[in-house]
């Protein structure tokens, strides 16, 4: 009897499924502290050379690339998590300044400060007596 | 098949999402934890349920205003039941950079076995 199975490239399912992989962005999460914003981006996997940011007038971008080599012999149970590329464009508002964040990378999570533009501060202007 | 346990607990948890492999040898698993160190982790693993349980700093959050939110900050936990009679004194676990990965040896009579016709 003849059996027929679909190639990995063939299957529609797969496909679907590998298009929602690409898809697939981490999760961004922002918080305002004081006057400064507070990113947060959950890298897990990504190390901090893996990862490079680029401030553009009011926009911030996040890129990584992270390759995973496939296993070479086994089966998979489960393939939940995000391996490849990603790249995401943060507008901000224009009381911050993207071009004085700092960045930095711990157990996974990105975390960026955005200052905020001196003229956006609050500024005791001082009443003299005359 | 590894199958997930229901389980409830008092506090709010996530969900790591997980890869697991399964080969001749054993499972390897690994479970995005962002945001957790080595020392915040506990792995267990009774009676064939593997738990893994990891604590995210949750003081980094505080005095933090949420302006947009895409995913909750919590614990991580995940219980699995595991297909194949794992050697726990042989289990390995190392996290990195948010990751954690698990070598489960299977105990000698859980792995495939070729039989030669004589």
């Amino acid at each position: 009897m003849a059996s027929f199975t679909f190639s990995r490239e063939l299957d529609p399912l797969n496909a679907l499924f590998r298009l929602h992989k690409e898809w697939e962005q981490p999760a961004v999460n922002v918080f305002r502290s004081g006057d400064e914003l507070v990113i947060r981006v959950e890298v897990p996997g990504f190390a901090p050379e893996d990862l490079s940011i680029e401030s553009r007038g009011q926009t911030l971008s996040i890129s990584g690339k992270r390759s995973e080599e496939p296993a070479a012999q086994g089966a998979y149970h489960r393939r939940e998590r995000f391996a490849g590329e990603f790249s995401r464009s943060l507008q901000l508002s224009r009381d911050v300044d993207p071009s004085l964040a700092l960045a930095s990378c711990k157990h996974g999570v990105l975390t960026l400060r955005v200052p905020a533009r001196a003229e956006a501060k609050p500024r005791q202007i001082a009443v003299s007596a005359s | 098949m590894t199958t997930t346990e229901a389980n409830t607990r008092p506090a709010r948890t996530r969900q790591p999402k997980v890869d697991i492999l399964e080969t001749e040898a054993g499972l390897r698993l690994w479970a995005d934890l962002p945001g957790v160190d080595e020392r915040s982790v506990e792995v267990e693993l009774v009676d064939g349920v593997l738990a893994i349980r990891g604590r995210v700093a949750l003081e980094d959050y505080e005095n933090l205003a949420p302006l947009h939110t895409e995913c909750d900050v919590g614990n991580f936990d995940a219980r699995f039941r595991l297909s194949s009679a794992i050697d726990g004194a042989g289990i390995r676990a190392t996290l990195r950079n948010g990751v954690l990965e698990l070598d489960l040896p299977k105990v000698e009579s859980a792995k495939p076995r070729r039989i030669e016709i004589g």
